[in-house]
């Protein structure tokens, strides 16, 4: 079931559109990931939607179970958090609590709770001032999720971690996952492929390409053999380009690359041809394209 | 000596003290929060420290008011 | 309401912690005790050190009571707000310079909250700083030179912390409009300093003025009551802090709290 829809978003900075016509479609209970290179405009959408900026053109619209103030349906995670450096971590989350509407003992049992999940008990009783990124980050997070949010919405949370610290939030990402809607932003495609549903690839403020996890892995999954032999090759190339499993080919001297419709076919075809067998087969090798070349490939 | 003595005898003892006594606990006040915050000070904290115990009442209150980094 | 209370704790422990609910008050109570003690010994520190020739020192007499508590509150309307302003230039430019209202302005918090709980807390501290520091100049005055009835005191005071209002509500309302503190302080200070000198120079044409609220306040220390016209400043000051107030409200609710984005 939808929980956020836009239509066309749009926001405009000193007459440049930072974000272009995007229309999301969020969720309820799924794992979004917005993934796109630096400067790409993910922090824009995602302030677009928590409404600490306001869109130049474009509708934002929540499904209508939530109506009123959107802020209470969401959490939110900055880039770069800032906290009070002057609180402690239980205090602040406390604190964020009581602001999302929960009684001053909710909102203690609720700290405590998140804290622990964070893995941030002990240091809860430290000023925030001594945090490392990492711990500010996992308190962020504990922060988002304080008031009960539908969909928490976390802008590179795992960014300016190291690999221990980037490992220990996707972890806990996959665990929330369970109970809560999620929408995130990264640069990095493994991340996504890690743990989201739906993913949308933008560029420049637009969408490229946006669908179900599994389903664009297997639309971008295009097996593709590498072929060299001892001889020239070139001719005999020519007779495969019209064969019915060849999508694509390119032939250059001893060496052949071919991305074919499926695999069976190709294989068959190639390891049957009697031609290919005189040339001296030195390498035959498949090889199947993912996401990641896709990504590059769209924001280069 | 004995001029010194007069003099020192002449002050309003009773009604300088509080003075005294409350510009001093400015400073401690000062003090206590520049070295609780280590190096957390604009500028070396060995400055700080000399503005807030040689800077008469202003010491203290410019260390507050542009001593401290804010956090 | 349960919610405004809940910011305005925030910014009272924020600055327990940072200690201005000490050291703020703790200069106005130095204030308030010097005072009252200069204005007393200076006539005798003149005569004794001042090398004045003969009979120099009679131009010099003992201030009277009222006279002293007006001095005082001259103290404060220099140092005092000096320090009033500069500690609050940063009272909402300073979270957003910062980033740290992010966070919770994504929470569902009414903006006019966050910047009223700003504000209330402000003036209480301006307020509780300016009255202990008061309290301690009137002890002071009444030792050392003479009592002046208690109900002149208590409306001179109240006069005067209408003043002390206007001000940190100017400070709050240009924090909101304008991101450097440092031009916050320094368009604060020309505002009251053109107020105060305006309504000393032209009385006549500023009658209106809240800059006129510390001459009436000396009067009421005096006679008890205010001046011509105190009426007048009263109405206007009161009327100007509700709009200025809302002014900072308005504009805060505009402006787009997500300045950093890369
Ligand atoms: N306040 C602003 N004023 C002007 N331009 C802005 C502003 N905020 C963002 N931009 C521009 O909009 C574009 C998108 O920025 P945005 O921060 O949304 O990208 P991003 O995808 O979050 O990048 P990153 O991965 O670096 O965080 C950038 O070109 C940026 O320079
Ligand atoms: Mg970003």
């Amino acid at each position: 079931m939808s929980l956020i829809k836009t239509d066309n978003l749009t926001k405009t900075f000193n007459g440049t559109n930072a974000v272009d016509g995007i229309n999301l479609n969020i969720r309820e209970g799924a794992c979004t990931a917005l993934l796109g290179p630096n400067g790409a405009g993910k922090t824009t959408t995602l302030n677009l939607l928590t409404g600490l900026m306001n869109p130049t053109k474009g509708k934002i619209s929540f499904d209508k179970r939530y109506s009123g103030d959107r802020r209470k349906y969401l959490g939110y995670l900055p880039q770069y958090p800032k906290f009070y450096g002057w609180m402690t971590g239980i205090e602040y989350v406390v604190y964020a609590g009581e602001l999302g509407g929960l009684t001053a003992s909710e909102a203690r049992t609720r700290a405590e709770e998140l804290l622990n999940l964070v893995g941030l008990t002990d240091a809860g009783k430290k000023r925030i001032s001594g945090y490392s990124g990492g711990m500010k980050q996992r308190l962020g997070i504990a922060q988002a999720l304080v008031h009960n949010p539908k969909l928490i919405i976390l802008d590179e949370p795992v960014s300016a971690l190291d690999p221990i610290g980037r490992r220990e939030v996707l972890e806990l990402m996959k665990r929330l996952k369970e109970t809560t809607s999620i929408l995130f932003s990264t640069h990095v495609l493994h991340d996504a492929e890690q743990i989201s549903d739906d993913i949308y690839i933008i560029q420049d403020g637009r969408v490229v390409i946006n669908g179900g996890l599994e389903e664009l892995q297997k639309k971008y999954q295009q097996p593709t053999v590498h072929i060299e032999t001892e001889e020239n090759l070139e001719e005999w190339s020519m007779s495969l380009e019209s064969a019915p499993w060849v999508r694509h080919l390119k032939a250059e001297k001893q060496k052949l690359t071919v991305t074919a419709e499926s695999i069976e076919d190709a294989r068959n075809a190639l390891l049957t041809d009697e031609r290919l067998r005189q040339l001296k087969l030195n390498k035959f090798e498949i090889e199947k394209t993912s996401l990641e070349d896709l990504f590059m490939e769209v924001t280069k | 000596m004995d001029e010194i003595v007069n003099e020192l005898q002449a002050v309003p003892w009773p009604v300088v003290a509080p003075i005294i006594i409350i510009q001093f606990l400015l400073m401690v006040i000062a003090l206590i929060d520049c070295l609780r915050r280590g190096g957390e000070t604009k500028g070396p904290q060995w400055v700080w420290i000399l503005v807030i115990v040689f800077g008469g009442i202003f010491g203290p209150i410019i260390y507050f008011l542009f001593g401290r980094r804010n956090d | 309401m349960r919610q405004w209370i809940i910011l305005f704790k925030k910014e009272v422990k924020e600055s327990i912690r940072n200690f201005k609910w000490i050291w703020i008050p703790v200069v106005f109570i130095l204030l308030g005790l010097t005072q009252p003690v200069v204005s007393y010994y200076l006539p005798d520190l003149l005569e004794q050190f001042g090398g004045l020739p003969e009979g120099a020192a009679a131009a010099f007499p003992v201030p009277t009571g009222s006279q002293v508590l007006a001095e005082t509150l001259g103290q404060f309307s220099q140092i005092g707000l000096l320090v009033l302003v500069l500690a609050f230039m940063g009272a909402v430019a300073g979270e957003r310079n910062n980033g740290t209202n992010i966070m919770i302005l994504v929470k569902p918090v009414s903006y006019a909250s966050y910047i009223s709980a700003k504000w209330a807390h402000m003036v209480l501290l301006a307020l509780v700083s300016f009255t202990a520091g008061f309290i301690f100049s009137v002890y002071y005055t009444f030792l050392l030179i003479e009592s002046v009835p208690a109900a002149h005191i208590i409306q001179g005071a109240l006069v005067y912390g209408l003043w002390l209002t206007f001000v940190v509500t100017v400070v709050l309302t240009l924090s909101t409009i304008i991101k450097s503190p440092a031009a916050v302080a320094f368009l604060t200070f020309g505002v009251t300093i053109t107020l105060s000198l305006m309504s000393s120079l032209l009385p006549e044409i500023m009658t209106w003025s809240p800059g006129m609220l510390s001459s009436h306040s000396h009067s009421f220390f005096m006679n008890g009551y205010g001046n011509e016209g105190f009426w007048l400043s009263l109405m206007c000051t009161i009327l100007m802090i509700a709009v200025m107030l809302s002014l900072a409200i308005y504009v805060f609710r505009k402006k787009e709290m997500a300045v950093h984005t890369t």
